[in-house]
């Protein structure tokens, strides 16, 4: 139990600190590696509440993919200098009160949502119903995924097609004038097709169509 | 054992998306051949959905996908408009250099989402065909992708659309946390006393699905990208999303909110008044049709809504009613769009309509019917479209919606006039090509005339909504 609270405190006190550190730092190369120590800080938290496969699924996509596109986005786009210039010149500093007031407004309106929140028991009740205690999240979540919900598996197979033909129909050109290698028609030329014999008359040379 | 029958023509779409994907990319220079299969597998796919037909509701999935009479009409509605659709605008295509492989595959797969958003009967399986609706959509809006314009529509409907997404998303979870269920019917069971978090998630579900068919105050990316993107893709835009999305507001709004119609009706009213008049006023400095046509249709959409707002069976078939007769319209209309063209380059400014019945008397008499119709103007389909949303609306007394609704319309009428006005007084202009194919001929010739002739028997339209009773 012991090892179990300090492990828990420890991940815990790491997630906060990058978090924050993401934030603060004034290098965004620095804030993207705080990330995804948060990230990885974060998912250790979740494998430690037994929740394996999200822990897992945290590392993958998150660090995995996400983490390392900003890094990507951050590195290309040299952020880090106009970071700098939004804080500081005077002309355009007038979003950070209206993002402030935006922010507050979103608070309180959660908290008025919130409010009006009557905790309902009878969740509880089912959740444990449902929970079967001898098998792993990873196997539950399948043969609910593959049984129950195998349409919106197969839909969201559909989006992700869609999605990368979107991506290439958007991005895809084909290059005019580019020389590619053919080994095929190269080994397959023949004498005939690539030499021509011609008879040179004196004082005129040849043409040669290229 | 889930009864896949009932799902055919949903997995007869996947798969020909498949197939055909399949043949685009192992066949060189299968554009045209793709373009044409996939017309006859909407056919197809028609004729599979209505060999349908249940005599009975059916639930799917554990209840989260729903086949009745209601869904199988908006199906059998949003495939028919697709083929008629695709069957106007293949020159277009085709002389615009955005026929690729890609295109219509990307109509079937916006179809498909559209078809699991009519059919869905739970919060997820709507949103996720939501998503790939308009994930399609994004793409074709931004197909013609070296013209600036284009991209730029593309763009701006992607970022707006997403936004609304995530307000979409938000108003689910609040719903999803005060009635512990995604599914409709668990929500309606458990949803009975108001509670603050519902109202809210009520609210910013229809914002998501307002900003979907372009009602006022969330109208704004209408005009840019109605404009900016093809017209082929236009089409699209004017009356496939809106179908799906308006069912899908009915099954909302008369299906797990039933009983919170106090507190939603007042909101539906405000979308409507705001779209009527905002769509009637905004198009009278319009000088391009594109543009006129997307203010256009938000007005219609606030007509529509009109209908919706009511809370009655008579008010939700009126709303159907005129829908079909509003993408009859809008069919029609853009097929005289795409017959403006001269040399392969096509027009559409309210200019270059000028002086048109001197060199085209047929095809600017059926403009002028189509505009008379959608101005609302007697005996037209347009106008008992309006004229049986007035009824539902007056018959529940709601009388300063129908004043609105009708002085919005004299508003509208105004811009359409002028349209015919400056195709019939002013100065005659160079002539147009005359090469259409038979197929864009066929549709104007068969819409304008169910225009004409529907007051002589209203009947075949209005059987088809008779059986859909919600309440």
């Amino acid at each position: 139990m012991l090892a179990h609270a300090i492990f828990f405190y420890f991940f815990s006190f790491v997630a906060i600190i990058s978090a924050i550190m993401v934030t603060v730092s004034k290098n965004t190369v620095h804030s993207v590696f705080f990330l995804i120590l948060d990230f990885i800080s974060i998912s250790c938290l979740f494998i430690m509440i037994g929740a394996e496969f999200l822990g897992m699924i945290m590392l993958i996509v998150y660090v995995g993919a996400v983490a390392v596109l900003f890094l990507f986005v951050v590195m290309m786009l040299n952020v880090a200098q106009q970071k700098n210039q939004w804080f500081k010149s005077s002309d355009t500093s007038t979003h950070i009160p209206i993002g402030l007031i935006v922010s507050l407004i979103i608070f309180f309106e959660l908290i008025i949502v919130i409010g009006g929140w009557k905790y309902k028991p009878d969740i509880i009740e089912n959740f444990s119903n449902n929970l079967i205690s001898n098998s792993t999240n990873t196997h539950t979540i399948g043969s609910v995924l593959y049984t129950e919900y195998i349409h919106l598996f197969q839909i969201s197979g559909m989006i992700l097609l869609v999605a990368m033909i979107g991506a290439i129909v958007l991005t895809f050109r084909k290059r005019e004038g580019v020389k590619r290698q053919n080994y095929f028609s190269q080994i397959s030329r023949e004498k005939n097709q690539g030499v021509e014999l011609v008879e040179v008359k004196s004082n005129e040379g040849v043409k040669i169509d290229v | 054992m889930i009864n896949l029958f009932y799902i055919s023509t949903e997995i007869f779409l996947s798969l020909s998306i498949l197939i055909l994907l399949l043949i685009g990319v192992f066949k060189k220079k299968s554009e045209s051949f793709i373009y044409n299969f996939t017309c006859i597998i909407l056919l197809v796919g028609l004729a599979i959905n209505i060999n349908l037909n249940p005599q009975f509701p059916i639930d799917l999935f554990n209840n989260s996908y729903k086949i009745d009479y209601f869904t199988t009409l908006i199906k059998s509605v949003i495939l028919i408009s697709a083929f008629l659709v695709m069957l106007c605008s293949l020159n277009y295509v085709k002389q615009n250099d955005i026929l690729k492989i890609e295109y219509p595959i990307l109509i079937l797969s916006s179809i498909l989402g559209m078809l699991v958003m009519v059919s869905s009967n739970d919060l997820i399986v709507f949103y996720v065909g939501l998503e790939l609706q308009s994930l399609a959509l994004y793409v074709l809006a931004a197909f013609k992708r070296d013209n600036i314009l284009s991209s730029e529509s593309g763009l701006k409907y992607f970022i707006l659309s997403a936004l609304s997404s995530g307000l979409l998303l938000y108003g689910c979870s609040l719903i999803y946390g005060f009635s512990s269920s995604t599914n409709f019917d668990l929500i309606y069971q458990n949803s009975k006393s108001i509670e603050y978090g519902i109202i809210f998630g009520i609210v910013f579900i229809l914002v998501g699905l307002a900003f979907k068919i372009t009602a006022v105050p969330f109208h704004m990316w209408a005009p840019d990208v109605y404009d900016g993107s093809p017209t082929s893709v236009t089409v699209i835009f004017a009356i496939l999303p809106k179908i799906a999305a308006l069912t899908v507001f009915i099954n909302f709004l008369y299906g797990p909110f039933l009983e919170m119609f106090d507190q939603w009706q007042a909101v539906i009213i405000f979308l409507s008044i705001g779209s009527m008049v905002f769509g009637a006023v905004a198009a009278i400095g319009q000088k391009k049709l594109k543009r006129l046509i997307a203010y256009s249709s938000i007005s219609h959409m606030g007509f529509a809504l009109a209908g919706l707002s009511v809370g009655t069976n008579e008010g939700i078939q009126n709303s159907i009613i005129y829908l079909m007769i509003y993408l009859i319209m809008n069919i029609a209309f853009f097929c005289c769009l795409f017959m403006l063209k001269r040399e392969n380059q096509y027009f559409d400014k309210v200019e270059d309509l000028s002086g048109l019945s001197k060199n085209h008397p047929l095809l600017s008499l059926s403009l002028m019917i189509i505009l008379f119709s959608l101005a609302g103007i007697p005996p037209l389909a347009g106008f008992f479209a309006k004229f049986y949303i007035f009824t539902a609306v007056i018959e529940q007394s709601m009388y300063f919606l129908a004043i609105v609704g009708l002085l919005s319309t004299v508003i509208a009428a105004f811009y359409y006039i002028r349209l015919i006005k400056v195709m019939y007084f002013d100065e005659q202009k160079e002539k147009y090509d005359l090469n259409h194919s038979i197929g864009l001929k066929m549709i104007l010739v068969i819409s304008s005339t169910i225009i004409l002739i529907y007051f002589i028997n209203p009947n075949i339209i209005n059987n088809f909504v008779l059986d859909i009773t919600l309440i």
